[in-house]
């Protein structure tokens, strides 16, 4: 069963339904599996040509690996991916190859994500190589197009990646992820490796390379203040599961899950005036992939837990039109602002 | 502590970092990391030191504990006055008396900063036996009610964990209970929750502001992020380049900055904020434009000129000098005055 909610009847560019990816640990010379790490276990959501879905959590929350799962790049434990319709969960590497065109990744670190002995214009213009888009001598004028695109003086396509900066390699990750105009782009982390003045740079870029070719993004970020900013929607993961999915306006203004509540109040606000809000702070760790808790993997670290939320997980569905969350809070209807249901209610 | 408003209640000044200049001399060249930075900490405040990387708010902070590497590094001029003595006088035995007893310092990444192959109680033990001169059974009793004030769970436990065993959170957690076993008079924090979850860092500043206010203890937030230093300094220091550009009351600094550059970062940070929501498109950012300069090739002038949209000819001939606009409030920029009255 797909829990998201598809809006006025448009083809989703992607869709995930009951996505999982556990990793086996493997122990020992004879790698006997001595457990499983559950990274991402059921998530569901789409994504709609043209617009940004912003992916937040935490470390070791899943949203890399669901990131990764999206376009292939790991094999997918259970769950279909489908892409304008069509379900790929199953294709093989020379079906993916066509897909692989229309869905690229900028990574998070830019000194690890460029090889450093290939010169920027070679980054950029390998995927054209690989995919054979164009033509040897239109490559040189493709490349040099994308470098002015993404900010980059087209000289600097011999240079090579250490002779650049932090923000100017996240650029030419930028450009090789274009180059094959791809429609979904996803993000994993692009901007929180840069310095403030260099991301503002760079989500900038981000933001205008969406409306002038229309892409679609999945971003996924642990910097709410960065998410709010470029995504349209916004699903908010802890442990492997999607807590709340809907679109930004309403997440950060009627947060329902307790776990997203205490996030929006965890990050610290760039404001004066913000010193006098009140903050909730959650008490203790993020418990581990390897043996999350029972029931709702957030009670043991939630304000309103009951013994309810220790035996039965909560399922995401929509409590409010086009606003899903997975708490028990809001079965007899919705709560906000959230409150601990009475004893014995 | 969320000291509101005024806080112009200042303590006595007990660490004064005075033109202080620490110079890297590598093969390519100097590198002037620290190029004549002067700050204060009153007793019992904390004091926000921000810049992005190479600004040199870290190597200012090494200074003051003698921690540069040397070579390459070296304190050409300066002084870092301590309770009445030139920290940069002492012989290196007299300031490993300082060290971790009269100013701590915890870093970015506690995994780094602490020892795999020691528990972590014995870690926190050999501070204390070290400069409180305690027995070892004394020092771990102390350690044990230290593990307890930083709220690590089961600390007489916890005593024997080796630092791999523990989270991130918990391992800061443990760099905190250090720095702090020996109650030091200041405690310099470089970037202590960057590499922490943001549910994470809001308990460990949480936790350090509650120490602050039960051991007096005054800080030094060295951070790149603004946020954190908008809900916990009461100071705000700004660095660009090697130099203090910029000084003022947190009140001051984030209402009515006077340097361009603070202005820039403060404009080029996303902030969750409600009037940005209600407009359905999304909002630009706005940038500063290029990159901070190289150490290495530092322009003429002010340094944040080439970047800067208000500069002059003036900006790009000479640095331009520290002035008070306001009590507590120094701006080092030709066009300040223009800018505090002009446009906000």
């Amino acid at each position: 069963m797909t829990a998201d909610v598809s809006v006025e009847g448009v083809q989703p560019l992607i869709e995930v339904r009951g996505l999982k990816k556990h990793f086996p640990i493997l122990k020992g010379v004879f790698s006997r599996p001595a457990g499983t790490v559950y990274a991402v276990d059921g998530v569901s959501f789409h994504i709609n040509p043209g617009e940004t879905l912003g992916l937040v959590g935490e470390s070791g929350c899943g949203k890399s690996t669901v990131g990764r799962t999206l376009l292939k790049l790991l094999e997918p434990t259970a769950g279909q991916i489908i892409v304008r319709g069509e379900d790929i969960t199953g294709h093989n590497q020379g079906q993916m190859l066509p897909y692989r065109r229309q869905m690229q990744m900028i990574y998070q670190d830019p000194y690890a994500s460029l090889n450093p002995r290939m010169s920027a214009g070679e980054i950029v213009g390998e995927p054209i190589v690989i995919h054979r888009a164009v033509t040897a001598d239109e490559r040189h004028d493709r490349v040099a197009a994308l470098f002015e695109r993404v900010g980059l003086r087209p000289e600097l396509m011999h240079h090579y990646p250490h002779e650049f900066s932090g923000g100017q390699r996240q650029r030419i990750g930028i450009a090789r992820a274009l180059a094959l105009s791809p429609e979904l782009v996803v993000g994993d982390e692009p901007v929180s490796a840069l310095d403030v003045s260099i991301q503002a740079q760079i989500i900038n870029l981000l933001m205008d390379l969406q409306d002038e070719l229309k892409l679609s993004y999945l971003f996924v970020a642990h910097d709410l203040a960065v998410v709010e900013l470029l995504s349209h929607r916004v699903a908010v993961m802890y442990l492997g599961r999607i807590v709340e999915l809907t679109d930004k306006s309403s997440l950060f203004e009627m947060p329902l899950h307790p776990y997203t509540e205490a996030l929006l109040s965890a990050v610290p606000i760039p404001k004066y005036s913000a010193r006098s809000r009140k903050r909730v702070i959650l008490k203790g760790d993020v418990p581990s992939p390897i043996n999350p808790p029972t029931g709702c993997h957030f009670h043991t670290r939630c304000l309103y837990a009951t013994a309810r939320c220790q035996a039965e997980a909560p399922q995401l569905r929509e409590v409010v039109p086009g606003h899903l969350a997975a708490c028990h809070l809001h079965d007899g209807g919705v709560k906000f602002p959230l409150e601990k249901p009475a004893a014995g209610a | 502590m969320t000291a509101d408003e005024t806080a112009a209640a200042p303590g006595p000044a007990i660490l004064e970092i005075d033109d202080l200049r620490t110079h890297f001399f590598t093969q390519t060249g100097v590198i002037r990391a620290v190029d004549g930075v002067s700050y204060t900490v009153r007793a019992g405040e904390t004091l926000g030191v921000v810049g992005e990387s190479g600004c040199g708010k870290s190597v200012t902070a090494l200074s003051v504990l003698r921690l540069v590497a040397s070579p390459p590094g070296r304190i050409v001029s300066g002084a870092i006055r301590f309770g009445g003595t030139n920290l940069l006088d002492l012989s290196e035995s007299e300031m490993e008396g300082i060290r971790g007893n009269e100013i701590s310092m915890i870093f970015q990444e506690p995994m780094t900063s602490l020892n795999p192959l020691m528990t972590v109680g014995r870690q926190i033990a050999e501070a204390i036996v070290l400069h409180r001169g305690l027995s070892p059974r004394a020092a771990m009793d102390k350690t044990v009610e230290m593990l307890r004030r930083v709220s690590i769970p089961e600390p007489e436990r916890r005593l024997h964990a080796y630092p791999h065993q523990l989270s991130g959170g918990m391992r800061q957690r443990v760099m905190i209970a250090m720095a702090l076993s020996c109650n030091p008079k200041v405690l310099i924090a470089d970037e202590p929750t960057t590499a922490l979850d943001v549910t994470i860092q809001a308990q460990i500043l949480e936790l350090i502001r509650e120490l602050q206010d039960t051991f007096g203890t005054a800080i030094v937030l060295i951070t790149h992020d603004m946020g954190v230093v908008a809900e916990n300094a009461d100071r705000v220091v700004v660095m660009y380049a090697g130099r203090k550009v910029e000084e003022a009351s947190a009140k001051v600094l984030f209402e009515a900055p006077g340097h361009p550059y603070t202005r820039g970062l403060l404009g080029s940070i996303p902030k969750l904020d409600v009037a940005a929501r209600l407009d359905a498109r999304r909002n630009r950012l706005n940038e500063i434009k290029g990159m901070v300069p190289s150490l290495h090739n530092l322009p003429e002038g002010c340094t944040f000129a080439p970047r800067c949209e208000f500069a002059t000819d003036q900006c790009r001939a000479a640095y331009p000098p520290l002035v008070q606009h306001r009590p507590g409030h120094a701006i080092a920029c030709w066009h300040a005055d223009r800018l505090l009255t002009g446009a906000t």
